[in-house]
């Protein structure tokens, strides 16, 4: 029995999806995405002069007809898909708290998880912390997303988040190149995820971003007066006067920093997308996801 | 608008003390966020500092007012409807002639009369009333306020103390009787409480001060001819004091001490060999709360020699007293005696006689006879033994009361309060008292013929006694509103009074009352002129520094015309509690919310 919300229902709207890449990948086996090879599928590719041996199935007759040349065409391979969904399991990812916030994160990766195992396809879920969180293996088929779940609601969010080490440590490992999927708040400076995200295209992996906040860190709901913010991640202390205008600015700064982070995905030709938590699951999934190109 | 319970109005004071809350540091909160990334301004005040920027939102402007309101309503702020017949009454004590700043306490007092007289209707009435010598009106008719201020001017304190008025009843009674819509005391002396239609105005601040309490001027023995002043000078203040002292004979100056007076407490001074001047005047030259009390005059005794009338049905007894150096002596039968012109005597001796009336001069009575109003005498005891005697007592000073044995004598029952002198096993010998500050002595045996020193013990007593009356007529004390006394005057006779009025006297009046004012007083009738120094003499009127307070309650005013008030406090406070409930609502916990305690959000 899947918790909520894995209804069947909700799992069958996730089946009538499939996630949409940019990049041409060698996979293992047939499947359903190009692969820079030439192989037996129905999608035309290309003309290659005809020599012996070639299966005369192939001989584009017209062409010959016209020009009295022999040409065989080539189709290209249809191949499977390998899937990394790296989740930030940092100690901001529990604030206000892990329901709100990391629970939400992580109902989004089983779903993507899903929508990967729906096409036969093979998805790989990680977890970004200072634990070290062992990646979970390789995933494929439907019924496997009960182990995706499990592996997501087993983590328990906690301690600082490095993106660029914590990626670099994960995709040292990386064989195979595919899509790849992180999902965080991004409460880090632009350098951190900047980093991280070069990384990632380094790899040539097929980038798709995911920012999630709560409500809370949009319209922080602070009294007025002196405060003093503790960092969730690294204990930190400031102090801060808190009042109509602070809050003000506090929200230009969040919408400046956003910014930045759709500025450079745009630049970087990643899908980004941001998650307040406080919004329906399946209307973000089926409405925004589908609207930035993450499924076809 | 007034305030009946103007002591709540210092509550103004303590408002400041609401921007308390507000200038306090508040302890602040903590807030666990997921990531300071976008808070890069760090806080701008100082760590240590326990109070922070005073921030003053809307709801301090409210709570100010309804502290405003709260306080304004414990005033009890009524609004006057105009009083049509008021009455005003001085305080025209001595204290009130004390300084507050440049002005007397009285001057005050006609200032804020004035005031209420100006705010009066042209058609109202007002009667003013002084409260000594004795609580009166000062013009019988009622006055309107532009007479009335006028004659507000003209008034001025005397040198007398506090009447013994009880004014909560006193000026009730006005009211009720008078049908006064509002009676105004204004005196130097707090009140307890106010009601609508007695209102008790204080005027001046308590303060030190300091006064000539005694002086006298004295020959120093019966037979010298030399003078000795003594001096008495009370320090009202709670510290010690370095005073200078000044004597004056006439205009000139004899003699000055200095002299160091303890706090609360008196110090004495004597001036011996004083030359003789008419009259004398000490003064102190601090420049304190009250002048009056500064200075006080004395006159010297009547004559070098004890001038004695005698009256006795046997005047050959009496005849040896010449034999004494200083004494001269006049004799004249009892049935002359309300003929004969008294005054100069310094000592009336009844032998076997007495007067109708006690005798405005001081007075012997040597076995008086039964009728006389001081003493019952007993039955003869003879050779009486002498069993107690007053000691030590100037009379009884070096008397041997062993060999002391008079022939007979008739014990005494006082019939005015005295001290028994002599006392035998069968009652009192010798009785002394005084009334008006006369002295009085009765006798119950016979000291006459004065036989010097063939009988020393009774001669060391006659001359002891002698003495005694002496000193007494030299250190007679007059106070101010006490009469003055003298002889009958059957000639036209004057009387100079210290402000220089000139005062007619009726034939035959042998007293003066009106002694207001401190000062000199002399007495003229033909040729002969006799000097009277009346001094401010009340110790509680020049101690300025807790007056008694008056207590009018409001159970007085009962039977009162309140309708020239209307009060307004009762909606002071209605809006007061309607802007509590607007705080309340505003700011449901503004303690835990002035202190910083109000619950954390949810981290």
């Amino acid at each position: 029995m899947l918790p909520e919300p894995f209804t069947s229902e909700y799992l069958s709207q996730l089946e009538t999806l499939r996630l949409r890449t940019r990049k041409e990948f060698l996979g293992s086996q047939t499947g359903s995405y190009s692969s820079p090879r030439r192989g037996t599928s129905l999608e035309f590719a290309d003309y290659r002069r005809y020599s012996p041996g070639d299966d005369l199935r192939y001989l584009d007759w017209g062409i010959y007809a016209r020009t009295d040349r022999l040409y065989v065409k080539l189709f290209r391979e249809e191949v499977d898909l390998f899937a990394y969904i790296f989740v930030d399991a940092s100690a901001s990812m529990a604030f206000p708290s892990p329901r709100e916030k990391f629970l939400p994160a992580s109902h989004i990766a089983a779903s993507l998880a899903y929508v990967v195992l729906a096409n036969h396809d093979h998805v790989k879920l990680h977890l970004l912390g200072n634990s070290n969180h062992a990646p979970s293996p390789f995933y494929r088929g439907r019924r496997r997303i009960t182990d995706c779940i499990h592996f997501m609601t087993s983590a328990n969010p906690e301690g600082p988040l490095e993106l660029a080490p914590a990626l670099a440590e994960y995709l040292r490992m990386l064989r195979r190149p595919g899509k790849a999927i992180l999902i965080s708040d991004f409460l880090m400076p632009p350098s951190s995820y900047q980093q991280g995200l070069n990384l990632l295209r380094g790899f040539n992996l097929d980038i798709a971003v995911i920012q999630v906040l709560t409500r809370q860190e949009v319209d922080p709901p602070f009294p007025n007066g002196g405060l003093r913010l503790v960092d969730s991640e690294t204990n930190a202390e400031i102090g801060f006067q808190w009042d109509a205008a602070a809050q003000q600015d506090y929200k230009s700064r969040l919408a400046q920093h956003n910014s930045e982070i759709r500025s450079f995905c745009h630049q970087s030709g990643i899908h980004y997308s941001l998650y307040v938590t406080d919004r329906e699951l399946d209307d973000f999934v089926f409405a925004t996801l589908p609207a930035i190109g993450l499924f076809k | 608008m007034e305030f009946l319970n103007p002591t709540a109005l210092y509550g103004f004071l303590a408002l400041p003390l609401l921007l308390i809350p507000y200038l306090i540091r508040r302890k602040p909160q903590r807030v666990i966020f997921s990531s300071l990334l976008l808070f890069s301004v760090p806080e701008k005040r100082a760590g240590g500092r326990p109070w922070g920027r005073l921030r003053l939102p809307p709801i301090f402007f409210l709570q100010l007012l309804l502290l405003t309101l709260v306080i304004a309503a414990l005033a009890e702020p009524v609004f006057s409807v105009r009083t049509s017949r008021i009455a005003i009454v001085f305080d025209n004590s001595a204290s009130m002639q004390a300084l507050f700043g440049q002005q007397t306490r009285f001057a005050l007092a006609q200032e804020k009369a004035r005031g209420l007289l100006s705010d009066l209707g042209p058609a109202a009435t007002a009667d003013l009333y002084l409260t000594v010598p004795r609580l009166e009106k000062v013009r019988a008719a009622s006055l309107g306020p532009v007479e009335a201020a006028g004659i507000v001017g003209t008034l001025t304190p005397y040198d007398l103390p506090d009447a013994p008025i009880d004014y909560q009843v006193v000026l009730s009674q006005m009211v009720r009787e008078q049908k006064y819509d509002r009676v105004y005391l204004i005196t130097d002396h707090p009140a307890v409480g106010q009601t609508d239609a007695l209102r008790v105005l204080t005027v001046g601040q308590p303060r030190d001060n300091f006064a000539v309490s005694a002086f006298n001027i004295s020959h120093s023995s019966l037979v010298g001819s030399r003078l000795e002043g003594t001096a008495e000078i009370a320090n009202f203040s709670a510290k010690d004091e370095r005073i200078k002292v000044v004597l004056r004979g006439g205009s000139a100056v004899l003699s000055s001490r200095d002299l160091v007076v303890e706090a609360g407490k008196t110090a004495a001074a004597i001036f011996s060999g004083l030359p003789n001047h008419p009259y004398y005047e000490l003064e102190i030259d601090n420049r304190d709360g009250l002048p009056v009390d500064n200075r006080r005059f004395a006159v010297p005794p009547a004559g070098q020699n004890l001038r004695i009338l005698g009256i006795s049905p046997r005047p050959q007894a009496l005849n040896s007293l010449r034999a004494i150096p200083g004494v001269s002596l006049d004799l004249i039968a009892p049935q002359e005696y309300d003929k004969a012109d008294r005054s100069g005597y310094s000592l009336e001796i009844f032998h076997y006689s007495t007067p109708a009336v006690p005798p405005a001069n001081p007075a012997l009575f040597v076995l008086p006879p039964d009728n006389n109003p001081l003493a019952e005498l007993a039955k003869p005891v003879s050779r009486p033994i002498v069993s107690s005697w007053r000691e030590p007592h100037p009379i009884t000073r070096y008397v041997n009361f062993a060999l002391f044995r008079p022939a007979f004598s008739r014990p005494l029952k006082p019939r005015l309060s005295g001290e028994a002198i002599i006392e035998s096993p069968s009652g009192p010998l010798a009785l002394a008292t005084e009334r008006q500050g006369v002295r009085y002595l009765v006798l119950g045996f016979e000291i006459f013929p004065y036989l010097g020193r063939e009988n020393l013990p009774v001669s060391v007593f006659t001359l002891n006694l002698l003495d005694w009356f002496f000193h007494g007529s030299g250190a007679e004390r007059r106070a101010t509103g006490a009469p003055l006394i003298f002889s009958a005057a059957p000639q036209e006779s004057f009387l100079l009074t210290p402000r220089g009025d000139k005062i007619a006297l009726d034939r035959g009046a042998n007293s003066f009352p009106a002694t207001y004012f401190q000062g000199l007083y002399q007495f003229q009738r033909g040729s002969h002129r006799e000097l009277f120094a009346v001094n401010l003499d009340h110790k509680n009127e020049s101690d300025l520094r807790q007056p008694t307070p008056i207590a009018i309650r409001e159970a007085s005013s009962a039977a009162v015309n309140v309708s020239a008030l209307f009060s307004i406090w009762p909606y002071l406070l209605l809006i007061s509690l309607v802007l509590l409930f607007v705080e309340w609502f505003v700011n449901p916990h503004p303690i835990r919310s002035a202190f910083g305690l109000r619950s954390p959000p949810a981290t």
